[in-house]
């Protein structure tokens, strides 16, 4: 995540306030341990087969102390962000036709991954983290370009998150689950590439963000 | 896990353990029979051999002169997209000490009639891959085979959203195909692409895809 990255996001200004330092420490805490604790190798952006040949054994964590819950409510907290945002661009009114057609359901399908996540965790025993308070800088809703711009984003960091995931999830289960979300989100990824001239197809092998990666970009803009 | 494929297929809910996260999660992920694939070698040549369709595919779709564009440029980098995946599990395959299957012989039929033909087929390979990959991931014990998989799997997602977009399909179903990637099983994914087989055997006797 580059700083340009963050600033067409989040125009510097904070997005994520957690309703409760209960819920800034749990989504937090989880970037202490991926993040540091679990002593990095080589975890980074990009296609996991540069800089290795073709081989695709790039970009590996280490197995990680988080858990499965953890990242499942790093997960939440991403999807509670997508779903607000799409929830509130939907209703500004700034889309029609094809595209209208186009994002509607991104922004259901960004809220039937919030229940279900909710409900997984808390299937699971956990404590699902309560939905944060989002500031989206001013003009993010009354613009089609800043909208689809600021979708196509946060679309392309969804999937580097999930992806990033994906060799730290213990239980087979929750992974073939998160999977199936993740090849939405890659879908929603390459439609807003395409509606605002970007690339759909921007590698062969989707990259990925480490978690402490997504949370250095965001953490800036946690309020307390 | 107490659960069978079969039993949620039959819808047999009963049979689903409290706090199964699958089931929460609405998604029919496709608990596919242990005797699927016996190792990593066994997932990677089956994901090799619908790539090698893929690739060729487009390498034949791509030289029909059927579109133009924008169309072009794209199914020209989903071509690049395919050649790569083939080149990788090749390797990848190698480098953990397996034999990468042989290219099966295809034959498309009619799929390069038209445009709307080539777009129709296209969009049922990429759908088809993706939820392969998806039923088959869970076989994959390495986590970093598991990863890149996961991040092939994302690509045919893409593929399959923008082709659709190209034939116009509605966005639900059609662009998308809900909120969630259903899984499809070994069986299931061999009888799709079975039509463009040519022959029996075609996939060669060491394929670990032969029905």
């Amino acid at each position: 995540m580059t700083k340009m990255d963050r600033d067409e996001i989040f125009d510097g200004k904070p997005v994520i306030a957690f309703r409760g330092e209960h819920d800034r420490r749990s989504f937090l805490r989880t970037a202490v341990l991926v993040g540091v604790g679990a002593g990095f190798v080589g975890y980074q952006a990009g296609d996991p087969t540069a800089g290795r040949g073709s081989a695709w054994a790039g970009n590996l964590a280490q197995a990680s102390p988080a858990g499965d819950l953890d990242i499942l409510n790093y997960a939440l907290t991403l999807e509670y962000l997508e779903a607000e945002f799409y929830t509130r661009g939907v209703a500004g009114g700034v889309l029609s036709g094809r595209e209208l057609e186009l994002v509607t359901p991104i922004r259901d399908h960004e809220q039937a991954h919030v229940a279900a996540l909710t409900s997984t965790i808390t299937d699971l025993g956990g404590d699902p983290v309560a939905k944060p308070k989002f500031v989206f800088p001013q003009g993010t809703f009354t613009s089609r370009d800043k909208f689809l711009t600021t979708a196509s984003t946060f679309e392309e960091l969804g999937v580097k998150a999930y992806h990033g995931q994906v060799p730290l999830v213990d239980s087979t289960d929750i992974l073939a689950a998160a999977a199936a979300i993740a090849g939405v989100e890659s879908r929603h990824a390459a439609i807003l590439a395409d509606l605002t001239g970007g690339n759909p197809f921007p590698s062969p092998i989707e990259a990925n963000l480490s978690m402490k990666a997504v949370l250095k970009a965001a953490q800036p803009f946690i309020a307390n | 896990m107490s659960i069978t494929r079969r039993g949620l297929i039959r819808g047999d809910v009963a049979a689903v353990t409290p706090g199964v996260a699958v089931g929460a999660l609405n998604n029919r992920f496709a608990w596919a029979q242990a005797a699927d694939f016996d190792s990593d070698v066994d997932v990677l040549n089956y994901a090799l051999t619908l790539e090698y369709l893929e690739a060729e595919f487009y390498r034949q779709g791509n030289s029909a002169g059927l579109v133009s564009g924008k169309e072009q440029q794209y199914l020209a980098a989903v071509q690049a997209d395919e050649d790569s995946h083939v080149a990788t599990i090749m390797q990848t395959v190698k480098q953990i000490g397996g034999e990468p299957v042989a290219m099966p012989s295809v034959d498309f039929g009619g799929a390069f009639a038209s445009r709307q033909a080539y777009l129709e087929t296209s969009h049922t390979f990429e759908n088809v891959g993706v939820q392969a990959y998806l039923g088959a991931a869970g076989f994959i014990k390495d986590k970093a085979i598991l990863q890149a998989a996961a991040g092939i799997f994302g690509v045919e997602a893409r593929h399959a959203a923008i082709v659709g977009n190209l034939l116009g399909l509605s966005a639900e179903d059609g662009v998308y195909m809900g909120a969630t990637e259903t899984p499809l099983t070994k069986t299931e994914v061999l009888a799709a692409v079975e039509p463009f087989l040519a022959g029996a055997g075609a996939m060669g006797d060491d394929a670990a895809v032969t029905l």
